[in-house]
């Protein structure tokens, strides 16, 4: 994959006559089909007015990189407290006692590792089908010639901003006979609005020769699309999958709605969801004042609902964390959101 | 029937549920699930009518409203009811804070499983047709263990709603009890202090307790320890957050003698009023107001998230506070375990002048919450067999205490007692995972109070239990008082109102939307009211009444009215 | 997938890619000004009639188009007929959408008009203060952090600096909120806030950060740009890769220095995804924002704090009154295509991307 010419091909290029003079800000960007030499050649010469800038930048980023890491290495140290202890609050960036009985508790529950499993499995399908469908129709409404493309995309657009709520969807879900099943989890969201935008934004950006000529030699428009604009689009590709795997990953409410009958479709969302509940719901309903009071009571001592909960979430976040540094370099060689229209 | 005698036949028992499965047909006509030691052979676990057994093994479904958690595969609670009765549980477990959800798009859908166990207090799986009817099924005497549950308390139990035939139609799951009820940590309403301010002044009385003594002890206390452990010591701390505003607004009614009926105090006569806008209210916040200007209050009071607030009681440097016990659970765990028995809290009871205090109140059933039987089951006998099995006495003992010999001991006398291991196995979430069913549990109506051996239907309310575990420094506290559980450092609770508690009356929207003003109109003016200066008291108080004259709160009174007079004519 | 007959094709682009770009270009033009006269033509305007020929002719995009379309209306605008709701008293236990009572605009009027309606045009107006000043706060700060970003020149260092400043998008809110309530704390309780205004002597007491209602939007606006920050960037980042290196050569040729090359050439590159995620983030305006006002907001500040849909779970979901949470969600999306509408139009006008 790497082994793309480094953005070559994706580089916008001017479209012979397309533009008119009415777009200064994107003609900037629109250039000669030329391309020149990589940018290594770019020679710096060392005024101190960049030394300056470098210094402050760097300070800069440093600080806001700490700014940031904290929240992050916070959880981590309350994670790894003792729970009795992390009630007390205060702790900063390294536990005050040290106790692995916080994972313990999340790691010993059985259902977390087939809900694993089911996850990662949901996040790939999830992923694979619905790059595939909106990169699909992108194309499609990405072609200037195609005359139903406004029409099209203004009926996708207006999706994102209504919600039927969750009756309708929920009895949809049921008549399609997909409640406790797999299909659940990817059917309803092979395409997301947003994401098509990107996408759509993106394929404009593409030499329309290089379609032209394709098309030219014989391809068709599926084949044009999977054979030659696809391979162009790795890197938008590449940040759609990532918004895609990370609201898949992060979704639990598909597993309760649909498929909480069926224990082998849990999610690890989901199943962290219930537990974060059971640790944080010390008796929120005043009806069962006096009830929980007794469980709450004999589940003290070992752990405690914040330093739980921090370890649920780290439990959460690290596997998905783990997806953006694969992509990164993808987005490195260059994801154009319109820089040039078509 | 003695003790030992009791004892003995359910040790027999559990050695011949081991057995069970070798037994070909447990049914004996003669056998009943109240007298144990009569058919030892088919094991007490059993189902001695033959409904549910190992030969025609039965999968039940399942629906918990509950936070507690699924059981892990290998539990040995799961495995001895598939050994003894053949049945299967499949679980579908929907915490409370996703259940509006669920419920909705359930009823929407209109298939259930087998057995549904809500906690919904709108009740709208009820309502809204999704369960049985259960009285006729009750009437062919099947299910013996549920007639006996149900039965003194039936009128309170039905659902009287209108919107589906008047019934029963779910089991309550708490508090219903059975002889004495025991247990010695309270649970409930009170202005809390912390130990060691008590121990500093020298054990003073708490008899007669009212506010102004309650702070004096606070404020002395302060004058002469600023700090603790590095930190300012908190005089008062008010929570103030939405959702658990209670703190801060209920007061005023135990001050004036009044139970916790929520917004409102109900006369002899059974009218209810709210008393937000009363003068009883009005003196509670200005010595409030009052202890704030000294310093006594925390400033930070009013903006502490839930979290903060508990962490600041485990720091240990809050004097006290008015809460309700379990509210605050966390803290004194974590308190506890540091060995810091001095930081944690007493309940005291101040009152205005003249009344008697009424703090605590006795445990209230709730009613329709719990199991109920659901209209899709194709197997409805069996899933009500399957409850009232579960609400026998050796099952309700496996439930709570667990299997005799590994999870507790029973003692020369009968008594049962659990050792050191035992006591941390109950306290570890794998180990229960793997041991208890606690999200079952949680739904199943339970035998609470005392079985009919005299032990107490759960650990948490053994005495022996309750004095096993009291450290050196609280069984020295409760000496220097003379008394022997916290719960005598509150009021015996009277015998409950008829109509006994208001807050649980099911309101109509418009109610509740009154409700919800007042809530609102509670937390964006009391704080103000506190925090304010002495000198605007009366303008900050007028302006809070004035916003309450706006709210329609005749309409909440009304609905709250109606529910008691209905309570009144009908329990 | 490739089973399209190549001829077809051929045909479709034979003559598409030379008159479509052109005519539509003008139909655009002419439209805009035709719009004042009239506004129904915008969408059929006097653009090239659309025949049976080139609907057959272009029978692969549609194949390609037209299934996804179908699967977007069943899936998307078939169940609004759920939005029957806010016209009825609804009540799960009644059974479904059409079993209940049909009650007209009743749920609209309380919503709009009295007690209920002056509260609601205050939560509008936090919902719009909150939501604008995050939006701005955040697409400011997104945007200056890509092009700092983008002057590292150290690979490694760049890439480890994007995965730190995106991980806190992966914390919930809630625990994002509990952190923002301690660091706004007093300095005795852990706020390291106080304790750093203090300590440089900015001020001489504590600040009560969270008394004061006039700083709740910006504590929402800050805790927001803290967690999304990096998240945000990531497509800004992106475009700035996609920006020819010839065109900072060229201007190199010219003495330009580091902040022109960013002013007049990165900033310009990335114009078209800041304009279109403006456009698409304007409609969400009244949609956003619900997490740190319910965890952080309390009662000494509910009259800054409290947004749209604090409001609605308040007073819709937790008393089960679901019909007026459905007719604030009607009156979301109305305003929000009104907003997005306006903001596409207005870019079309400047002559930037748009959406539709």
């Amino acid at each position: 994959m790497s082994s793309t010419p480094v953005g070559a091909p994706v580089q916008p290029v001017a479209q012979p006559g397309a533009e008119p003079a009415a777009k200064p800000l994107a003609t900037l960007v629109a250039r000669p089909l030329i391309r020149r030499k990589p940018p290594k050649t770019r020679r710096k010469k060392l005024t101190t007015e960049h030394v300056l800038f470098t210094t402050a930048n760097t300070t800069f980023l440093i600080v806001l990189a700490a700014v940031t890491l904290y929240p992050l290495l916070n959880t981590l140290a309350i994670s790894l407290n003792d729970g009795m202890d992390a009630v007390r609050g205060g702790i900063g960036i390294w536990p005050r006692v040290f106790s692995l009985k916080n994972y313990e508790v999340v790691l010993n529950m059985d259902t977390i590792y087939k809900a694993f499993f089911m996850s990662v499995l949901k996040t790939v399908v999830v992923v694979a089908t619905n790059l595939f469908f909106t990169s699909m129709l992108a194309y499609a409404l990405s072609r200037s010639e195609f005359v139903f493309r406004r029409p099209i995309t203004l009926i996708f657009v207006l999706t994102m901003y209504f919600d039927a709520g969750l009756i309708p969807n929920y009895l949809l879900i049921r008549d399609l006979g997909m409640l406790n099943s797999f299909q659940a989890y990817w059917v309803p969201v092979i395409i997301s609005a947003f994401n098509l935008i990107v996408l759509r934004t993106y394929m404009k950006s593409i030499p329309e020769e290089v379609i032209e000529s394709a098309r030219m030699d014989g391809a068709g428009h599926f084949r044009v699309w999977w054979q030659i604009v696809m391979p162009l689009c790795k890197p938008a590709l590449a940040v759609i999958g990532l918004f895609v795997a990370v609201g898949s990953w992060n979704a639990w409410l598909d597993t309760l709605l649909y498929n909480s009958g069926e224990q082998w479709l849990s999610t690890l969302q989901y199943e962290l969801q219930k537990l974060l509940a059971s640790s944080m719901n010390a008796g929120q309903n005043s009806g069962n004042m006096a009830n929980n009071a007794a469980s709450v009571a004999s589940g003290g001592q070992l752990t405690s609902p914040i330093a739980l909960r921090s370890a649920i979430t780290m439990v959460a976040a690290v596997p998905i964390l783990c997806v953006y540094p694969f992509l990164q370099k993808h987005f490195v060689s260059g994801l154009m959101i319109g820089s040039v229209k078509g | 029937m003695s003790a030992v005698a009791l004892a003995m036949a359910v040790t027999v028992g559990l050695v011949g549920c081991s057995n069970a499965d070798n037994t070909p047909d447990p049914t004996d006509p003669t056998t009943s699930a109240s007298a144990p030691d009569a058919d030892v052979p088919a094991g007490e676990l059993a189902d001695p009518t033959g409904t549910l057994t190992p030969a025609d093994p039965t999968e039940i479904s399942v629906w918990i409203t509950s936070a507690n958690q699924a059981p892990a595969d290998d539990n040995k609670i799961t495995k001895l009811i598939e050994q003894e009765l053949g049945v299967t549980l499949k679980y579908e477990i929907v915490t409370p804070d996703n259940v509006d959800q669920k419920i909705g798009v359930m009823l929407a859908g209109g298939q259930f499983p087998d057995l549904v166990g809500t906690t919904d207090l709108q009740m709208r799986l009820l309502e809204g047709g999704a369960l049985l009817k259960l009285d006729d099924m009750l009437a062919t005497g099947n299910y013996p263990a549920i007639a006996e549950h149900v039965d003194p308390y039936i009128k309170k139990m039905s659902y009287t709603g209108g919107e589906v035939e008047d019934g029963l139609y779910i089991i309550p799951n708490y508090n219903r009890f059975y002889g004495d009820i025991t247990g010695g940590t309270y649970y409930g309403p009170a202005f809390w202090i912390q130990k060691r301010v008590l121990a500093d002044a020298g054990y003073p009385s708490l008899d007669d307790m009212t506010l102004e003594k309650y702070f004096q002890l606070i404020e002395d206390f302060k004058a002469k320890n600023p700090q603790t452990e590095g930190i300012d010591t908190i005089g008062f701390e008010v929570l103030a957050s939405v959702g658990r505003e209670w703190g801060m607004t209920n007061p005023p009614a135990l001050l004036a003698g009044s139970p916790n009926n929520g917004g409102v105090i109900v006369d002899e006569a059974g009218n209810a009023e709210i008393y937000a806008n009363k003068d009883i209210a009005k003196d509670f916040y200005k010595v409030l107001n009052e202890q704030y200007a000294k310093g006594l209050v925390d400033p930070e009071s009013f903006t502490l998230t839930f979290d903060q607030y508990v962490a600041k009681l485990a720091t240990g440097a809050v004097l006290g506070m008015h809460d309700q016990g379990w509210n605050f659970q966390t803290a004194t765990d974590s308190l506890r375990s540091a060995g810091k028995d001095e930081y944690t809290y007493v309940p005291l009871m101040p009152v205005y002048e003249g009344v008697t205090p009424w703090y605590a109140d006795r445990d209230v059933m709730n009613t329709n919450q719990g199991f109920g039987v659901s209209v899709s089951s194709k197997i409805p006998e069996k899933a009500l067999k399957f409850i009232d099995l579960m609400l026998s006495e050796p099952w309700q003992k496996v439930l709570s205490w667990g299997i005799e010999g590994e999870d507790y001991l029973v003692d020369d006398e009968g008594r049962f007692y659990r050792n050191e291991e035992q006591r941390a196995n109950s306290r570890d979430l794998t180990w229960r995972a793997s041991n208890r069913l606690e999200a079952l549990l949680d739904v199943l109506p339970k035998h609470q109070g005392q079985f009919s051996d005299g032990n107490a239907y759960g650990p948490d309310d053994q005495p022996e239990e309750f004095f096993a575990t009291l450290t050196d420094y609280d069984r020295n506290f409760m000496e220097q008082y003379g008394k022997k559980t916290w719960r005598e450092f509150v009021n015996q609770p009277p015998e409950n109102p008829k109509y006994y508690p208001a807050w649980n009356i099911g309101l109509p929207d418009e109610a509740n939307e009154v409700n919800q003003q007042l809530t609102d109109a509670n937390v964006q003016h009391l704080p103000k009211i506190i925090a304010g200066s002495p000198a605007d008291f009366e303008a900050n108080w007028q302006a809070y009444l004035d916003t309450i004259d706006k709210i329609d709160v005749k309409v909440y009174e009304d609905a709250i009215n109606a529910g008691i007079q209905d309570r009144l004519a009908n329990w | 997938m490739t089973n399209a007959p190549v001829s077809d094709l051929v045909t479709a682009t034979g003559l598409e890619p030379a008159a479509e770009p052109a005519s539509t270009r003008s139909a655009d033009r002419k439209a805009r000004k035709a719009q004042k006269a009239r506004k129904k033509s915008v969408a059929k305007g006097p653009k090239r009639k659309i025949t049976w020929d080139i609907v057959w002719a272009q029978r692969a995009l549609l194949a390609m188009a037209v299934p996804l379309l179908l699967y977007q209306v069943l899936f998307k605008y078939v169940p609004v007929y759920g939005w029957a709701i806010a016209f009825q008293n609804y009540k799960p236990g009644r059974g479904g959408i059409f079993d209940q009572q049909w009650v007209g605009f009743d749920n609209f009027e309380k919503l709009f008009t009295g007690v209920m309606g002056e509260r609601f045009r205050q939560v509008i107006i936090n919902t719009l203060g909150q939501s604008i000043l995050t939006l701005v706060v955040g697409t400011f700060g997104a945007i200056i952090l890509a092009l700092l970003l983008n002057e590292v020149k150290n690979l490694g260092f760049k890439r480890v600096l994007q995965n730190i400043t995106y991980m806190p998008h992966f914390l919930s809110w809630v625990i994002v909120a509990s952190l923002a309530a301690v660091a706004l704390s007093l300095p005795n309780s852990g706020g390291f806030i106080n304790q750093f205004l203090l300590a440089v002597g900015i001020v001489d007491e504590p600040v009560m950060f969270l008394t004061e209602p006039n700083y709740f939007w910006g504590i929402v606006a800050g805790t927001s740009l803290w967690k999304e920050l990096g998240w945000n960037t990531i497509l800004y980042l992106a475009a700035i890769t996609a920006i020819d290196p010839a065109l900072y050569e060229a201007a190199e040729v010219d003495g330009a220095g580091r902040y022109r090359k960013m002013w007049n050439i990165t900033l310009p590159g990335i114009m078209p995804t800041i304009v279109v995620l403006l456009i698409i983030n304007s409609g969400w305006i009244l949609s956003t924002n619900f997490e740190l006002p319910y965890f952080l907001g309390n009662g000494l500040i509910s009259e800054r704090a409290e947004t749209i849909d604090v409001f609605v779970l308040r007073y819709g979901y937790q008393l089960g009154n679901y019909s007026l949470a459905v007719v604030a969600g009607i009156f979301k999306t109305i305003v929000a295509i009104i907003l997005v509408g306006s903001a596409n139009q207005a870019a079309k006008r400047m002559n930037q991307e748009t959406l539709v």
